[in-house]
């Protein structure tokens, strides 16, 4: 049963795979969903035997291969952090499945599709399942490489292409962090197997007290932990290299809800919680790990506001989210960051596909700005949105409030990062502010669709308002449900009420504000005669508002910076230096060119010498003759 | 007491080289030098024949005279048949084989 988690996506994304043609579209669909939802299932029977009656089971398959001290074997570890990992994976992805068979009718390339998802999920379930940090880099390159292929699943469109590069090269730079972190690892512990590794730096801790005998030593260790943060980096999109997550919303929505907010990009957050007892050895690692999460949480927070794209919006909600996961986990709460990850999940997944849901229905448009007043043709899937945004924002009693508030409490607990607190509430008034924004602009507001497409607009078909009823039964009811099994060692820090209350008010002030601003724009901009009579001092303002709507909406200008002063300068090194000069110039000219071109004029110069005339050859003569002489008189 | 008649050859055969290295304009000198290097060079082995008391070295200039006479002799053949053909025997036009 423990394999059959793996085995069954596995199974399904062959068979769709290669025999697509052979079972259809309608097959297709049918078998990667049942698949995945037997899966789901076999994955709540492991997180009831793992997490429920608490006994970890490990699977040993198969010795992969030795070398010296060193062996690696291809194992199973199904702990109750893989459990939950499990939950979220497989249970996410069915609905997706589900999702898909509705939201891609009418594709051509269904059982492509549908394979990629189901290879998708499995290279997952083998990312959590990893009883090593080898097997843990198969799951992880694998989760890199189907997200390549599905941002570019439409693959005739140019911007599919370049995001899905875009995403594969940025993974990439985590993942040489991660390559980096292992060798580290290997050279320092000997092993790469978590218990092997868990039991060393248990050790450490007597090391530190008695003697250092067994002590792993500290700087190396702190390497290890930035390597395996800069891998982290990657993957969960953390400022730095977070570009290509918005991005990544070239490919299909349920890719996205997918990839983006419920998998590929907890994998780095769940590197971090697995890799937990190496950055306890290390506290400067783990205070860059809460900054960076809580600069990327207030960064993701403040450009999500002023985004126009539905899917932009929610993808850079993901983005801050993944931040406040990683802050927490600086803190050494890995519980509570595991806990919003799952929680996350449920609602990030219900708000993707509630947004394919409403794209779907305004026939593919994407912009914001164009639609509003869907309030009246789709209220089922506004219901959803809702339900999302409200989890997302932390309102009391639904998922979000149980592990959005207590990671921000913890965070105050820990006085040494004071900023990171106030970061993490400010960027919860936002997500607030942004949520409702969305919500505002896509159905409440007057609307902006043509005539012929408004007209249209309905619900979806069952196979897509199903997962959405499921997942938001998940974002009402995981948090409360799951916070006794989660987060039950996390002991509550002694704070007062007043500051516990605070981040709740900066949401509900959030919301509010997203209201009454939007409110009022819409009405200013009604009667635009206004405009034209403005003091100096409010034209001022404008522009100085221009300037910072620009500035965020831009994404703090992170792509312009990184492509004008990293990538361009690497392009031209790449062309002038290691193409012109060293490939094209010192290589050749000491390589096949000038050693041709040195001999061709050397033989020239000799044969020059035989210039037909008959007293230079005479002269040549006597010289060598002279020479032989002398020199064989010398001998 | 013999070294004058050493120098006498050896700069008798440095002419004769020089006569062939310098000489652009006629073949016959050409051949004239070559006859003075070989001159120079009996001379040469005869004063060396007297000064060792070897009658080797005058067996030799007599073999020498004999080749000289044979080359001088298909020298001449060979400039004879070449002015036939070419009308010139200027030693700068010779030049017709290059590297």
């Amino acid at each position: 049963m423990y394999i059959l988690v793996l085995f069954l996506p596995l199974l399904s994304a062959i068979i769709s795979g290669l025999f697509g043609r052979k079972i259809g579209t309608k097959g297709a669909g049918v078998l990667t969903s049942s698949c995945l939802v037997l899966s789901a299932f076999v994955s709540c029977c492991i997180f009831y035997e793992t997490v429920l009656n608490s006994s970890a089971v490990y699977v040993k398959l198969w010795r992969w291969f030795d070398s010296e001290l060193f062996t690696a074997y291809i194992g199973l570890q199904f702990d109750s952090l893989t459990a939950i990992m499990l939950i979220v994976v497989t249970s996410v992805s069915a609905l997706v499945h589900i999702y898909s068979t509705g939201y891609m009718s009418g594709d051509p390339h269904i059982p492509r599709f549908m394979s990629y998802l189901s290879l998708f999920t499995f290279l997952m379930i083998v990312l959590v399942t990893s009883e090593n940090y080898v097997q843990l880099f198969i799951g992880w390159e694998g989760v890199g490489l189907c997200s390549y292929l599905l941002i570019n699943f439409w693959l005739t469109r140019i911007k599919a292409n370049k995001a899905a590069m875009k995403a594969m090269l940025i993974n990439r730079l985590g993942d040489i962090g991660l390559i980096l972190a292992m060798i580290k690892i290997l050279a320092e512990f000997g092993a790469l197997d978590f218990s092997s590794i868990y039991s060393v730096m248990s050790l450490n801790e007597w090391g530190d007290v008695y003697s250092n005998s067994v002590g792993v030593n500290k700087d190396s260790l702190t390497v290890i932990c930035l390597l395996l943060f800069l891998g982290a980096v990657g993957k969960s999109a953390q400022l730095g290299l977070h570009t290509w997550l918005p991005d990544a919303m070239e490919g299909p929505t349920p890719v996205s809800a997918l990839i983006h907010a419920a998998t590929m990009v907890t994998a780095g957050v769940f590197l971090i919680i697995r890799s937990g007892p190496l950055f306890e050895g290390s506290p400067l690692a783990l205070t860059v790990v809460t900054i960076l999460g809580a600069l990327t949480a207030f960064f993701a927070a403040t450009t999500g506001v002023v985004q126009n794209d539905l899917k932009k919006v929610i993808a850079y909600s993901t983005c801050s989210q993944l931040g406040y996961m990683v802050m927490v986990c600086g803190l050494s709460n890995y519980s509570t960051s595991l806990f919003h990850l799952m929680n996350h999940a449920f609602f990030k997944a219900l708000l993707f596909l509630s947004a394919g849901s409403v794209i779907h229905a305004v026939s593919d448009e994407q912009d914001m700005r164009k639609m509003g007043g869907l309030l009246k043709s789709i209220p089922f899937t506004y219901t959803m949105i809702l339900i999302g945004s409200l989890s997302l924002m932390g309102f009391p009693y639904l998922t979000g409030f149980y592990s959005k508030d207590l990671i921000l409490e913890l965070t105050y607990d820990k006085y040494y990062v004071a900023f990171a607190y106030w970061l993490g509430s400010f960027s919860a008034l936002l997500t607030a502010f942004y949520s409702m924004r969305l919500i505002y602009l896509t159905f409440i507001t007057d609307t902006n669709l043509k005539k012929e497409v408004s007209t249209k607009a309905e619900e979806s078909t069952w196979n897509i308002t199903l997962p959405l009823l499921l997942l938001a039964f998940g974002s009402i009811f995981v948090g409360y449900l799951g916070k006794e099994v989660v987060i039950s060692n996390v002991i509550p820090p002694m704070i007062s009420n007043t500051v516990k209350v605070v981040p709740l008010v900066l949401s509900l002030l959030g919301a509010l504000l997203a209201f009454v601003i939007y409110d009022s724009v819409v009405c200013s901009s009604s009667d635009e005669d206004k405009i034209e009579e403005k003091t100096p001092l409010s034209q001022f303002g404008l522009k100085l508002f221009y300037v910072v709507y620009t500035f965020f909406n831009s994404a703090w200008q992170f792509n312009y910076v990184i492509n004008h002063f990293i990538v361009k300068n690497v392009w031209k090194f790449g062309h002038l230096v290691t193409y012109r000069v060293i490939d094209r110039g010192i290589l050749e000219i000491i390589g096949p060119k000038g050693i041709a071109k040195i001999l061709i004029s050397l033989t020239q110069t000799i044969s020059n010498y035989q210039s037909g005339m008959v007293f230079n050859y005479a002269l040549i003569m006597i010289i060598f003759t002279t020479f032989f002489i002398s020199g064989a008189s010398v001998l | 007491m013999y070294y004058e008649y050493l120098t006498v050859g050896v700069i008798l055969f440095i002419f004769g080289v020089l006569g062939i290295v310098l000489n652009r304009s006629n073949l016959i000198i050409m051949l004239m030098s070559i006859e003075l290097m070989l001159l120079a060079i009996a001379f040469l082995f005869l004063i060396n024949s007297i000064v060792i008391d070897n009658l080797i070295g005058e067996i030799l200039v007599l073999m020498v005279l004999t080749v000289a006479a044979a080359e001088s002799a298909i020298g001449l053949a060979i400039l004879v048949a070449y002015y036939r053909v070419r009308g010139t025997i200027a030693v700068k036009s010779l030049n017709l084989l290059r590297g």
